[in-house]
């Protein structure tokens, strides 16, 4: 999604005039965020598309239908259908035999038949090739079309169908999303001031790009950031807002130049914190008290088995953008719960626009992804 | 260059002593070793200090403090590095245009080429070779993981001796 942003009449600018373009798109983004109608849609795998991914299949036309269940038993038995179990085997007189390829090395399925079930040689009138939906439905709206191509089993998941139904946040809740993407803004437009950037008009998006981590079991947030990758190619937002989470767990390796002597709030700058705490009265900032085993004696650990934080687990991020492949992975890492983002990112965003590192299965840890706030 | 891997195989021990994840790494010019380190995460609550990452904020000190160029600097770095390296440190060490990168042993969980191709992603891609001293990497890992992560809570590592 992007921004319209008219572009400035004059070319040569002022330093205040910059800073006032600059705050003119910040305020007119979180105008917009608060006054969005929508609710936030999740970038989910490539499996909840509408196309459907096919295979060929032989299917054979049963001569006399009363033998058709004594058939699926005895296919069932000799080649059973493995990782087409989501399909049904028959249709009215249609039976699926098996892939296309099972037949490589026999003249004909008719032979294969005849090799591997010798009962159903004469089973069949004649059979035909057939694309049937290769991997199984996800949710309803995805079951309604495969079926269209050929009968399916389906179980519906019912958080997944709530994901897909384009209302998945409550009134209530996504009122706590925006104000927290709203933040990222704030944060953005007070680094802008306090570092005194020069933003021209092109980089403006480039450079406001913010992070926000939030503990969504106590409604706080945790750690801001703002990116440094002009000082330093590593510093991105992400990876700053996960050293800055690091802190609150008597850790952190970039220093910052005020470091709140309160641990619970070493996630913000303390300038930082006084500028956002009187515009965002009802938001509450600090992590939950980080709990290391050396504090804890052995009797009291068997006792309360409730751990303090553990690096952002269980934690909500929100980037004003898609973050590059560097920073996803690094949000694996730290075993982030969602990330919410305002902008795509088409140059290397790795939540949506160039992969979705999310849903690579074999990676050991899984975020949830939204955006959607413009 | 196996007397790089080695030194890296070394750095790796001193990971696993230190009860991190026994990955060392180190970044050479011309033959000659300009950064080193080792995976420390646990030590900093960052899950991000791999001892790739922590090499390059080494080098980028080092350019910034000798007014270097660091862009120009990482061009002429070839990377050794016990496992190869994850899908985040590939990205870094690719958007930093570093020449080559050689390691030991495959990251079959993260790795920036075995489970995401990083190289896709990217216009520059560096040379990467695999398989130097890999079974010496690769027992190190098991050593690791033989034993639990100290430092996770308590419920995660039941969890993971259950699964
Ligand atoms: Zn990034
Ligand atoms: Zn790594």
């Amino acid at each position: 999604m992007s921004v319209e942003i008219e572009p400035p009449v004059k070319k040569a600018k002022t330093f205040a005039n910059e800073d006032d373009y600059c705050n003119k798109i910040i305020d007119k983004c979180i105008e917009d965020i608060k006054n969005s109608q929508k609710n936030l849609e999740p970038v989910l795998s490539d499996d909840f598309q509408k196309s459907i991914p096919l295979i060929k299949v032989f299917v054979g036309i049963i001569k006399d239908p009363k033998d058709l269940s004594r058939t699926v038993l005895m296919l069932n038995e000799k080649i059973p259908l493995k990782e087409l179990q989501h399909l049904k085997r028959i249709r009215k007189k249609e039976v699926i035999l098996c892939p296309t390829n099972f037949i490589i090395g026999m003249s004909s399925i008719q032979q294969y038949i005849e090799c591997n079930v010798e009962e159903l040689k004469d089973t069949f009138q004649y059979f035909k090739e057939l694309d049937v939906p290769l991997s199984p439905p996800k949710v309803k709206q995805q079951f309604k079309e495969w079926n269209k191509i050929w009968s399916c089993n389906f179980h519906p998941n019912v958080y997944l169908e709530k994901l897909v139904s384009g209302n998945f946040f409550a009134p209530t809740e996504l009122n706590l999303h925006r104000t927290y993407m709203e933040i990222a803004f704030e944060v953005s437009r007070w680094y802008i001031l306090h570092l005194n950037l020069n933003t021209n008009e092109d980089d403006v998006f480039r450079n406001i790009n913010s992070a926000v981590i939030v503990d969504p079991t106590t409604q706080s947030v945790v750690a801001v950031s703002f990116d440094n990758r002009d000082a330093n190619p590593l510093q991105h937002s992400s990876m700053l807002a996960i050293d800055n989470v690091a802190k609150t767990q008597n850790g952190g390796v970039w220093s910052t130049e005020d470091i709140n002597p309160d641990r619970t709030l070493s996630g913000i700058s303390e300038e930082l914190l006084n500028y956002l705490k009187p515009r965002y009265p009802s938001v509450r900032f600090g992590a939950r008290k980080f709990i290391s085993k050396c504090d804890i004696s052995s009797d009291e650990y068997n006792g309360n088995p409730s751990d303090g934080p553990y690096l952002c687990t269980g934690y909500y991020a929100y980037l004003i953008r898609e973050p590059c492949v560097m920073c996803s992975m690094a949000l694996v890492h730290a075993r982030v719960k969602r990330i919410f983002f305002c902008f795509d990112n088409m140059f290397d965003g790795a939540l949506k626009s160039k992969s979705k590192l999310h849903t690579i299965s074999s990676l050991n840890h899984h975020f949830e992804v939204f955006t959607g706030f413009l | 260059m196996v007397d790089f891997m080695k030194r890296a195989l070394e750095l790796a021990t001193e990971a696993l002593v230190a009860q991190e994840v026994p990955v060392g790494c180190v970044f050479t010019i011309e033959e000659n070793i300009v950064a080193e380190s080792r995976n420390c995460v646990n030590i900093t609550h960052n899950p991000t200090r791999h001892a790739e990452i922590n090499c390059i904020d080494f080098i980028l000190h080092y350019c910034k403090t000798n007014k270097i160029d660091y862009k120009c600097y990482f061009t002429n770095i070839t990377v050794y590095v016990t496992v190869e390296p994850c899908i985040m440190c590939a990205a870094a060490l690719q958007n930093l245009k570093v020449k080559e990168v050689v390691y030991g042993c495959t990251n079959d969980r993260f790795g920036g080429k075995t489970v995401l191709d990083v190289s896709n992603f990217c216009d520059h891609s560096y040379e990467l070779t695999g398989n130097l001293l890999s079974i010496e990497a690769m027992c190190l890992l098991k050593q690791f993981y033989k034993g639990t992560n100290p430092h996770a809570p308590e419920s995660k590592i039941k969890k993971k001796k259950d699964s």
